[in-house]
């Protein structure tokens, strides 16, 4: 069974329990829910569009032969960069790094990589903006950003 | 009513960048939909479970009880477990974001926040493909270093964010 019918089954188990327990408080939490997904969804929907465009233009290959050469410090910079823009899926992260791998990339480069696909996204942007405001936004990425580095630094250094 | 007026918009700006792409070169327009079909289709089961859970925590979860676990008053305590659990929880970004939007208005604080995002780049759930495609020496050391690094996160970024504040003393 997959992660998504996992979740499923353990949310529509604990709206099960809510309604036995309070139906009032069950109806205000599925209008709750209506809510979120009317705010939520309609933001998603530009998002997947975007990887769409991004997917579109940019190819697997290019982007490892970008982070295959180099050996600098300058080169996890790099590949923190391609993590923000690629924005895959977390589940097609690895898979993805280890072609990188394969491809020559350090595992500095590959760790901030790694690291920014899975919490930094110029696609996911737009969606923090609007839940958490423009300098809650800012600090979290601009912060994200240095934390992997250092993070890329001590991949680099580390023999693994 | 600006809430439906928003979500045209947003729609309204897919449709209409995906429109114009597709007028373009059909070829990439067709790719394009396919990736957003594909990333809709194996989100839609995580998102419909997050979008119940943070119901059910709007109206199960008092301001009080959540602030005793991941407010301010939680001190280390709060930032500790914010940095550690979410490294087992599944989902992307677009699922993580409304479910926090949710405890911080129930009274998380922003380093419980910004902590329970980072750590849960941990992405346990995922162990198993992270050691097949890059060894289990990487993914252990990956794992291991983000929860320091997640504390760290929150702390700073508390930090900084209370200090920096709009000029006309709106904080939305």
């Amino acid at each position: 069974m997959d992660v998504g019918s996992i979740y499923l089954i353990v949310a529509f188990g604990l709206l099960l329990l809510s309604a036995f327990r309070d139906i009032e408080k069950t109806k205000k939490a599925l209008k709750v829910t209506g809510r979120v997904a009317l705010t939520v969804l309609p933001v998603l929907f530009m998002i997947f569009i975007l990887m769409g465009v991004i997917e579109a233009f940019v190819s697997k290959e290019v982007i490892a032969q970008w982070l295959g050469s180099g050996s600098s410090v300058l080169s996890i910079v790099i590949g923190e960069i391609v993590g923000c823009v690629a924005l895959i899926q977390p589940a097609a992260v690895f898979p993805f790094a280890g072609f990188l791998h394969k491809s020559g990339a350090n595992y500095g480069v590959i760790v901030g990589f790694v690291m920014t696909a899975i919490l930094i996204g110029i696609t996911t942007l737009p969606l923090e903006m609007k839940l958490f405001g423009k300098r809650f936004t800012i600090v979290r990425n601009i912060l994200t950003f240095v934390i992997v580095f250092i993070i890329g630094i001590i991949f680099k250094v580390v023999p693994l | 009513m600006s809430i439906l007026k928003e979500a045209v918009t947003y729609i309204l700006i897919g449709l209409l960048l995906w429109g114009i792409i597709s007028i373009f070169s059909p070829a990439k327009g067709l790719i394009v939909g396919r990736v957003a079909y594909d990333a809709f289709a194996k989100a839609l089961k995580i998102i419909i479970a997050v979008f119940i859970i943070i119901g059910l925590i709007q109206v199960w979860v008092s301001p009080q009880t959540l602030s005793r676990i991941l407010g301010k008053e939680a001190g280390w305590k709060g930032l500790l477990l914010a940095s550690t659990i979410p490294v087992f929880i599944g989902g992307s970004l677009f699922t993580i974001f409304p479910l926090l939007k949710t405890l911080r208005e129930k009274g998380a604080s922003i380093a419980a926040t910004i902590a329970f995002i980072t750590a849960w780049s941990g992405k346990a759930p995922l162990l198993p493909l992270e050691i097949a495609f890059l060894g289990w020496k990487f993914a252990i050391l990956r794992i291991s270093i983000i929860i320091p690094f997640a504390i760290v996160m929150g702390l700073l970024s508390e930090f900084i964010l209370e200090r920096w504040k709009p000029r006309k003393e709106v904080t939305e």
